[in-house]
């Protein structure tokens, strides 16, 4: 493993919002945008700072600040078009890919600002793994989805191996073992989107963004994948939009809630969040009153 | 209707939920689906009645003994299809098989005419092996130096890359205009004059057969059922493609076409049935369909021959297809046009595909949506369009103009036609790549670029292996109308008749719809007009057909591995 698993410890459920402490020594960070403070349970690895997108004119997030802390489960939630999955695809810049996206403000990967100009996108998507709405494996064998992402980046030592931890990372493993060379696309929906996240995790992603990974699956495909995320927060940072509010409950240790016009309304533990919200707006949406 | 209605007066306001006022637009409808039915056969009937009549022409088949269409029809017919249904009843897997297997057996002996034409009758088997080997050289080379310089950059690879292409393949030339001297011959240059030269069909099996080997190892190997080490495949292919030299030769045979036709049939049946025997042991009962098939054939020509019933008078025969134009027009032939196309249809493929997928890729994945760039680019993509429907006699004047004015290469030769319709259907070959390009679905790219594949990365290992079937198909199916073209030959000055085949892409040359149309306007005779001109046209229908089954295989194919 590339990096050091953070022993997973007892969030403490108040003040972890205005938590940050430095990352970690050894890390790439750099001056910009570190921030210490004394107490914490877990440092922030990805950091917000009055992050704006704009397609064309149009602003789809509107100035979003937050800290999103390393090996935990960070949830968004919201409405349609709130803007949660812009935000998602900043982190990782796929937004570059669309002409007409624009990206102000400040957005820290393990202190370094992903949007200077120094940073590659490609390196940095290394680090940052996705997984889609839709399950979208590639027309290639089993085997030859989750390789993929090692042999693009010309690391083939132990594929076998590689291939073999990712998919039992992904819980996959057992149902598949038979069957390497057959089609990824001969998969139900659920263990396609398994193998996604295999083939997102074989590269050895630091965080893996999931947009919306269950909203395409029936429900036992859905229980499986959050089994899943929970495991997987042990060694990733996960953070996961989703429009299912339970879901977003059962399986994050902080939860962001997104209103409409790309405002971030509430950022906080999970807990906290469905429990007793500070903003009546987030209260009145996770209650199902609007939304 | 009225009868459907009797409780609701004729003169109601109010229909009855049921039937009404619906039945003009159902008059309507009917009459629609009649005329677009009729639409459809009517295109269908008009082409499907001169073929016909075309191939009744070149093949006379009404000047045959009845008593031989009997026996064709009782030892050819008649088993072939009673063994393609009975098949079909007991074991369709079985059958699907047996087609496969014959179908294999006609695309192989196409592949291998092609083959035979150039290789062993344009340039020769021994300037074959010696380029061969002279690339597989430079080929071992490149790979050694990779090996040992791995993380070489990519100026350094390309310099490396040019090298050993010039010194195995193109030497550096003298270049009379400049009046420079010859300064490096390449690597083949010398095998050729090299004191021991191995006999013409070892030279073919010695590079065929490893060749072969080497794809049937790999499809082999891809399949991890069969357990067969991939040594003992390219071992067999090999030590199989010297046997059936050796074999042809000690009796008399073509040697040459024999090692050809055990690498296009021998060796793809053999991989295939493996494959089967593997998979589907009781399936290889479907051997049972070509062999009747054949075995029929067989019999049916011994039976005629033996007992002396004539056959058809054909326009169409072997020594149609192998002997040059005559003044006669029984002694007529096709070959040399035949040639001039097939080498032709090399060069336009050659030229058209690369620049053509290059030109879809950049298009597609590349080039700008936004901006003036953008607009730039919408209008080329338009204009490629346009450029498509240009007529083909305009394309000719730029051959004319561009390539024989302004480049300078000779009127009339294999390469200047061949350049000329490889930019008539250069245009048609955008289109069909972009568009197989555009089908790769989106979450396919964004999934690559989110593991951190590069464009580049993405484009090579998403975008065109998922686009290639697609391309494939389209691109076939524009050689299809490349091989038909008459006007841009007329322009780039294409022989009418030629006596003999070109010599390789820089000789004069005719192509066949060139010399079906001489056929018809230099000869006033009725032979020539009905009986010749027929059996050219179902040779350049044969080879056009072909060409568009193997498009339509590959289309099917790729379906099948969604």
């Amino acid at each position: 493993m590339a990096h050091e698993p953070m022993e997973p410890s007892e969030s403490d459920t108040d003040s972890a919002t205005e938590t940050l402490i430095s990352p970690s020594p050894g890390s790439e960070a750099l001056d910009a945008g570190r921030l210490a403070t004394d107490a914490g349970t877990t440092e922030p690895v990805i950091q917000a700072r009055d992050v704006s997108v704009y397609y064309n004119d149009d602003r789809a997030l509107n100035s979003v600040t937050m800290d999103i802390p390393k090996n935990r489960v960070t949830a968004m939630v919201g409405p349609s078009g709130c803007g949660k999955s812009t935000f998602l695809r900043c982190i990782n810049r796929m937004n570059d890919l669309i002409d007409a996206a624009r990206v102000e403000g400040e957005l820290l990967f393990e202190g370094k600002n992903v949007y200077d100009d120094d940073v590659d996108p490609v390196v940095l998507r290394r680090r940052i793994g996705m997984v889609f709405q839709a399950p979208n494996p590639f027309p290639k064998s089993i085997y030859d989805n989750v390789a993929y992402g090692p042999k693009i980046q010309g690391d083939t030592r132990n594929l076998d191996e590689r291939v073999e931890r990712a998919l039992k990372g992904a819980a996959l493993w057992d149902e598949v073992k038979d069957q390497l060379d057959s089609s990824g696309l001969d998969l139900s929906g659920g263990q396609q989107q398994r193998l996604c996240i295999a083939r997102a995790i074989a590269v050895d992603p630091d965080v893996i963004l999931m947009d919306e990974p269950a909203s395409a699956l029936d429900p036992v495909a859905t229980s499986k994948i959050e089994d899943l995320i929970a495991d997987l927060a042990e060694e990733y940072t996960v953070v996961i939009v989703t429009h299912n509010m339970q879901q977003a409950a059962r399986i994050s240790d902080k939860t962001a809630v997104f209103l409409t016009g790309g405002n971030l309304a509430e950022f906080d533990d999970t807990a906290k969040i469905f429990e007793n919200p500070e903003n009546q707006e987030v209260e009145d949406y996770i209650t199902g009153k609007f939304g | 209707m009225a009868t459907e209605t009797p409780d609701v007066p004729a003169d109601s306001e109010e229909q009855a939920w049921w039937g009404g006022e619906s039945s003009v637009s159902r008059i309507r409808g009917v009459a629609f689906e009649y005329t677009t039915l009729f639409a459809t056969l009517f295109g269908i009937l008009m082409v499907a009645i001169l073929l016909i009549y075309v191939s009744v022409d070149a093949i006379e088949p009404f000047t045959a003994d009845p008593v031989w269409h009997l026996t064709f029809f009782g030892l050819f017919v008649v088993p072939s299809v009673t063994t393609w249904v009975v098949l079909g009843r007991v074991n369709p897997t079985a059958r699907t098989v047996g087609s496969n297997t014959f179908g294999m057996i006609l695309g192989g002996l196409f592949v291998a005419a092609g083959l035979v034409i150039v290789i062993v009758k344009t340039y020769g088997s021994i300037a074959w092996f010696a380029v061969s080997i002279s690339v597989a050289i430079g080929a071992a080379a490149f790979y050694g130096y990779l090996q040992k310089r791995p993380r070489m950059n990519i100026i350094e690879q390309a310099a490396v890359f040019v090298a050993l292409a010039i010194l195995t393949v193109t030497g550096i030339p003298a270049i009379e205009p400049l009046g420079t001297p010859e300064l490096l011959s390449p690597i083949w240059a010398f095998i050729l004059v090299a004191p021991f030269i191995p006999l013409e069909w070892t030279a073919l099996a010695v590079t065929l057969g490893p060749l072969a080997g080497a794809i049937a190892a790999r499809r082999v190997g891809s399949d991890r059922e069969i357990e067969t080490p991939w040594t003992v495949v390219l071992g067999a292919v090999v030590a199989g493609s010297l046997a059936a030299g050796a074999i042809a030769a000690t009796l008399g045979w073509n040697a040459e076409a024999a090692v050809v036709i055990f690498v296009t049939i021998a060796v793809p049946i053999g991989i295939y049935l493996d494959g089967v025997r593997t998979h589907d042991p009781s399936a290889i009962v479907g051997l049972v369909f070509p062999a009747v098939v054949i075995g029929g054939l067989v019999a049916a020509i011994v039976t005629t021959e033996t007992l002396g019933f004539a056959r058809p008078d054909a326009w169409l025969d072997w020594g149609f297809l192998t002997s040059v134009h005559s003044r006669t027009a029984e002694d007529a032939g096709i070959y040399p046009a035949l040639v001039g196309s097939v080498l032709m249809i090399l060069v336009i493929a050659a030229s058209a595909f690369p620049v053509g997928v290059g030109a879809a890729i950049y298009l597609e994945e590349y080039a700008p949506n936004s901006g003036w760039l953008g607009q730039l680019v919408r209008l080329i993509k338009i204009n490629i369009g346009n450029l498509a429907g240009v007529p083909s006699v305009v394309y000719g004047m730029l051959g004319l103009a561009l390539i024989i004015r302004f480049i300078g290469l000779p009127l009339g030769t294999v390469i200047v036609g061949g350049f000329t319709i490889g930019l008539l259907i250069l245009p048609i070959v955008i289109i069909s790549a972009q568009e197989a390009i555009r089908a790769v679905p989106d979450s396919m790219r964004q999934a690559s670029y989110g593991m951190g594949a590069t464009r580049w990365q993405t484009t090579r290992n998403v975008v065109l292996p998922q686009a290639m079937p697609g391309i494939l198909t389209g691109t076939i199916l524009a050689l299809g109308r490349a091989i038909g073209e008459t006007a841009p030959l007329i322009l780039i000055g294409a022989a009418t008749t030629i006596y003999r085949p070109p010599g390789g892409i820089f000789s004069k040359f005719s192509a066949m719809p060139k010399q079906i149309h001489s056929w018809v306007v230099n000869y006033p005779q009725a032979d020539f007009r009905y009986g010749v001109m027929a059996a050219g046209v179902v040779t350049l229908l044969v080879v056009l057909l072909g060409m568009n089954a193997a498009a339509i295989i590959i289309r099917n194919k790729y379906q099948r591995n969604q």
